[in-house]
């Protein structure tokens, strides 16, 4: 090989190498936006409220959080990247199809106290954003409790009948005669954010009654209120603005401070949403038709 | 001199008197009643300031003022949990009574959050205002969560 040949060589794999440095930069710092954007979903999806004990030294996603229903008491599982005890085993296939048909990676259902049934509209990409950021986090090896049911609950048959009977998997859809910050209120409320898991009222079942969508119900001891246009029931009287504020630091428009399970969600979840996040799901709100309480 | 001493004793007395008169005399529904004015005046203040804040009403230069109101009520918080007023209208839990200690560490948390927004009223800063009003929210949440009954 002559010497310009063996400088072009050279040159050649110089600039090769600076290529591949620098993609493998731009490959990291995607990945860091990814996990980045899937903490953010976290907080709007509510995942650390439930996935973590209610007692002031828990640790974060590593479950234990009791569940009180007319069915029993379950508890929240260690969804830390922990492989025994936590997720850290699951594929990106394992954890979309948790989310979008209520099945674990075992092929178990799970009851619908994990609120798959909301979860199922949220999209692929926002759910590996989730799955991004809680891989990255320190593992937690603590063995999730087992759930405190009926009799009749007690095998997950139970659930997969109710599934069969009650339960569709779909994306969310945007609507296309409504405008992009309805549509991110709509998705919000809806599917992450899961508001109509509380907020709507539920037969003998348990199943969501869609057509009294949030107007309201009762989860054991704790009335959850009416969040519909009802100006006595719900919140009609309620400004944008008011609604906002709410989301943001928990005041009422009357200046009470929300306590119990809606001060653990302000806490959690909303008063980490960006400005634009919160004006979306008081959009929405804005728009679900008046209804009286159940 | 004698004169001046029989007039103070007289005070004295009279201000013991007062004091045993309330303690002793002050029924439960009255108990409730003043609670419920004091937590009213507080909402009443804390829906002035954060309507000034949030732009909603043009600022006529008070949030100072709601500031030192709402930080007066506050100091009263310790006295208007009177055993045995937990009578029919009241969301007061057990616990307030039951747990003492923590619901004192609970209202002085409170009080502490009260003078901090007043600080920062009086620094005029509107993001330090802000944020001041947003620990406020959550030490009124915190004790709400522990000692009121859940909210419809």
């Amino acid at each position: 090989m002559t010497s310009s040949a063996l400088r072009r060589t050279e040159k050649i794999a110089q600039v090769t190498l600076a290529a591949a440095i620098l993609l493998a930069a731009v490959a990291s710092l995607a990945q860091d936006d990814i996990v980045e954007r899937g903490k953010y979903l976290l907080f709007a999806g509510g995942c650390i409220s439930c996935h973590t004990e209610d007692v002031d030294d828990a640790v974060p996603l590593a479950g234990g959080r009791a569940m009180e229903s007319p069915f029993g008491t379950f508890y929240s599982p260690n969804i830390t990247p922990d492989p025994e005890t936590g997720i850290g085993n699951w594929s990106d296939d394992d954890f979309v199809n948790a989310f979008w048909e209520g099945i674990s990676p075992r092929g178990e259902h799970y009851f619908p106290a994990f609120p798959y049934t909301s979860y199922t509209g949220v999209s692929r990409d926002d759910l590996l954003a989730m799955k991004a950021h809680l891989f990255s986090l320190e593992s937690v090896r603590k063995k999730s409790r087992k759930h405190d049911l009926a009799w009749y609950m007690s095998t997950r048959l139970a659930a997969g009948a109710w599934k069969e009977l009650n339960f569709n998997g779909a994306r969310f859809v945007p609507d296309p005669t409504r405008d992009d910050t309805w549509n991110r209120g709509a998705y919000l409320v809806r599917h992450l954010g899961h508001c109509g898991e509380c907020h709507t009222p539920r037969s003998n079942l348990g199943v969501r009654q869609t057509d009294q969508e949030l107007a309201g119900s009762q989860l054991g001891d704790e009335s959850v209120p009416n969040i519909t246009q009802h100006r006595v029931d719900g919140i009609g009287r309620w400004s944008i603005s008011d609604i906002e504020y709410f989301l943001d630091i928990g005041m009422l428009p009357d200046g009470d401070f929300s306590g119990s399970s809606m001060g653990d969600v302000i806490e959690d979840n909303t008063s980490k949403l960006t400005p634009g996040d919160r004006l979306a799901i008081a959009s929405y709100l804005k728009s679900v038709p008046s209804r009286e309480d159940p | 001199m004698l004169l001046r001493l029989i007039s103070i004793s007289t005070a004295v007395a009279m201000t013991i008197g007062i004091s045993t008169h309330a303690v002793g005399d002050t029924t439960p529904e009255d108990a409730f009643d003043y609670r419920k004015a004091i937590m009213t005046t507080l909402r009443g203040h804390l829906v002035a300031a954060s309507m000034t804040m949030r732009g909603l009403v043009d600022d006529h230069g008070q949030i100072a003022n709601h500031a030192r109101s709402i930080a007066n009520s506050t100091r009263e918080l310790h006295n208007i949990f009177q055993e045995g007023s937990n009578i029919v209208d009241s969301e007061s839990l057990p616990a307030i009574w039951e747990e003492p200690e923590d619901f004192a560490v609970a209202i002085s948390k409170v009080q502490e959050a009260a003078d901090a927004f007043v600080a920062a009223a009086d620094s005029g800063d509107s993001a330090t205002i802000g944020r001041a009003f947003r620990d406020l929210g959550g030490s009124c949440r915190g004790c709400h969560d522990e000692f009121r009954v859940a909210q419809n």
